[in-house]
């Protein structure tokens, strides 16, 4: 079973009477456990949209009779396009693993405050938390940095706390919005590396927005969007793969 | 200690809320600790009149000096329902005695024991005796608590009254009504003490063993009050009289509504205290959206983000409220210390009072931090993301 299924995903943004945005269009993707999938394409395309849609942070518009189909949104077969905002935030919290372009640790926190808040909103007790938030940044090469503040890290250490962050609760799926949009190429080979290295060890499946070719070019598969729909789905040539 | 630092990294927005919710407070305190004083001072009056009927003269109009006449007595004896009726002599103790805040110092002069066992407010010395029957015709005094403390007296030492030098033989233990500023001395000195202070034309009528200040009536037990009240100012030409129902009534609505009006002052400046705490959590929502946003996205619910922000909220309070309780009791003890030398003490914090104000501020703080913390509650986390 796909480990993420989706049909017919719409997301329209009225900005006001006159400027509506159409950002997805009629999308359908699936997702195989243990994939690393790229999604690219311009600016205003709409990846980050389906992203946000298909981490739960956002939710596709319904149906409109007449115009458009329900849309479908299964992650391991359960109906996702439905629930609300309860019930994603749990399935975000336990189930889901974030990474964002420009980190976004909580600036009064310590790297390991920063993975063990990760740890906490899943369920976790707090010294649970603390030692699962040691044991991940371990992981990341980040154990000796783990009582620093974000603001005492380099981009490259603060990114490598956030897949901390997005590992500690070892979930099957890891959203990575522009992970290597902010770092230079060295930081971004090497967080890169980190992440393909956890989709291989681990066989957590990553999906990854960029405009980063490299970076489209390091995962299995590249998803191609323009102008709110799907125009490219190709297997990336393994042999030419890091 | 993350709420802690989320508190202190915005130190002065949180400091001057703080100090807001401190005013506030400390205002409820002292306020309510003034009312507190007052409450207790009518609740001794009313103690005090309970079940009895205090008769004046009324000739002069109701606010009249002039005494009754020892002979009412005998008539007021004879009315039904009457129990036991004994004269009484009070007067402020100070000829020249300025308009203080609180009861003025008071000289009472009674029969010891005429009451027959019938007075149920009970005074114990601390030093020395109470007056007994065989005090009549001595100069001695028995002095309340406070008033002991302001005229420095001492057992076995001299009080002058008046031009009079009496030995005190007793101070009182503090009762926090009446008798700690009063003065008592025996009856028929106290009659000729009061005699001496009539006008001329009146003292020359009467001679100081027929007078007396007032004459206070036990009725019999399960007798109609304001009936026997009826009765004995039929009985006793131009006489007026209070009962302890009518006691509660007058002074208590009076002081009723001073409480009100001070209770009210202190919870205008709690609401600008409030408003201010609402003030800052709303700021401190809008300076931590983002954060809020990667807390929302990683997987914190709703109630979660509502809950730490209300909780902050909650602390200001608390720590407002506790900073504001010390400021208070400190004002308190200090003007207490200070009136006692006159023998005014004007607050009373009671643990009561410390509990509530401490509660209320937290509570207000949790309650301000709810619209600013269920806003925070409600963003989008996407947007909340990108917000710079």
């Amino acid at each position: 079973m796909a480990l993420l299924e989706a049909r017919d995903l719409r997301k329209t943004y009225r900005l006001s009477r006159t400027n509506v945005i159409e950002a997805l269009r009629g999308v359908d993707i699936t997702i195989e456990p243990g994939e690393m999938v790229a999604i690219m394409g311009p600016s205003g395309s709409g990846k980050s949209t389906l992203m946000h849609i298909l981490g739960l942070l956002h939710t596709p518009d319904p149906a409109v009779p007449g115009e458009s189909p329900a849309p479908t949104l299964l992650i391991d077969g359960r109906d996702m396009a439905t629930l609300g905002d309860g019930a994603r935030t749990r399935i975000r919290a336990s189930e889901m693993g974030f990474v964002f372009q420009s980190f976004n640790l909580v600036p009064t926190l310590t790297a390991l405050e920063n993975v063990a808040l990760a740890g906490d909103y899943a369920g976790m007790s707090g010294a649970q938390a603390r030692a699962a938030a040691a044991a991940a940044l371990d992981l990341v090469g980040m154990g000796d940095r783990a009582s620093h503040r974000p603001s005492e890290l380099s981009g490259g250490e603060q990114q490598r706390a956030a897949i901390a962050r997005a590992l500690i609760n070892k979930p099957r799926l890891i959203m990575a919005d522009e992970p290597t949009g902010n770092l230079d190429s060295q930081r971004a080979a090497e967080v890169l590396a980190l992440m393909r290295q956890f989709n291989r060890e681990q066989g957590q499946t990553f999906v990854l927005v960029t405009h980063d070719a490299e970076v489209g070019a390091a995962c299995d598969r590249i998803i191609r969007m323009r102008d709110g729909l799907i125009v490219g789905d190709e297997r990336v040539d393994s042999s030419l793969a890091a | 200690m993350t709420l802690l630092r989320n508190l202190g990294r915005r130190k002065l927005r949180t400091g001057l809320t703080i100090a807001g919710i401190t005013i506030g407070i400390w205002a409820l305190v002292v306020f309510s600790s003034m009312a507190n004083k007052i409450n207790s001072l009518v609740e001794g009056g009313s103690e005090y009149y309970g079940d009895k009927i205090v008769v004046t003269d009324a000739s002069g109009g109701g606010f009249s000096t002039l005494p009754v006449s020892i002979d009412s007595v005998v008539a007021i004896q004879g009315i039904d329902g009457v129990d036991v009726a004994i004269p009484q002599v009070a007067f402020v103790a100070d000829a020249d005695a300025t308009i203080s805040f609180g009861p003025p110092e008071q000289v009472v002069g009674g029969v010891a024991g005429a009451d027959e066992g019938r007075e149920g407010f009970e005074l114990r010395a601390s030093q020395g005796r109470l007056l007994t029957a065989d005090d009549e015709g001595e100069n001695v005094v028995v002095m309340g608590a406070d008033v002991a403390r302001s005229r420095a007296a001492t057992l076995g030492g001299d009080l002058v009254i008046r031009g009079r030098t009496f030995q005190v033989v007793g101070i009182l233990e503090p009762t926090l009504t009446a008798p700690d500023s009063s003065i008592f001395m025996p009856f028929d000195i106290a009659q000729s003490m009061l005699h001496e202070q009539l006008p001329p034309i009146i003292s020359d009528q009467v001679s100081a063993t027929e007078i007396a200040s007032q004459i206070v009536v036990y009725p019999d037990a399960g007798a109609d009050i304001p009936a026997v009240a009826t009765a004995i100012e039929a009985a006793v030409p131009n006489s007026s009289t209070l009962t302890g129902a009518e006691f509660d009534e007058v002074i208590g609505s009076t002081t009723a509504i001073f409480s009100a009006i001070i209770t009210g002052v202190a919870l205008i400046s709690l609401m600008v205290g409030g408003l201010s705490v609402i003030n800052t959590m709303a700021m401190s929502v809008a300076e931590r959206t983002r954060e809020i946003g990667i807390k929302r996205a990683i997987g914190a619910g709703r109630r979660r983000i509502v809950r730490e922000l209300m909780l902050e909220a909650g602390v200001i309070g608390f720590i407002g409220g506790l900073i504001g309780l010390g400021l208070g009791a400190l004002v308190v003890v200090l003007a207490n210390e200070a009136g006692r030398s006159g023998g005014t003490i004007l607050f009373e914090l009671t643990p009561s009072t410390s509990l509530f104000a401490v509660g209320f501020a937290t509570v207000l703080g949790i309650v301000a931090g709810v619209i600013p913390a269920w806003h925070a509650a409600r963003m989008d986390p996407v947007a909340a993301l990108r917000y710079e």
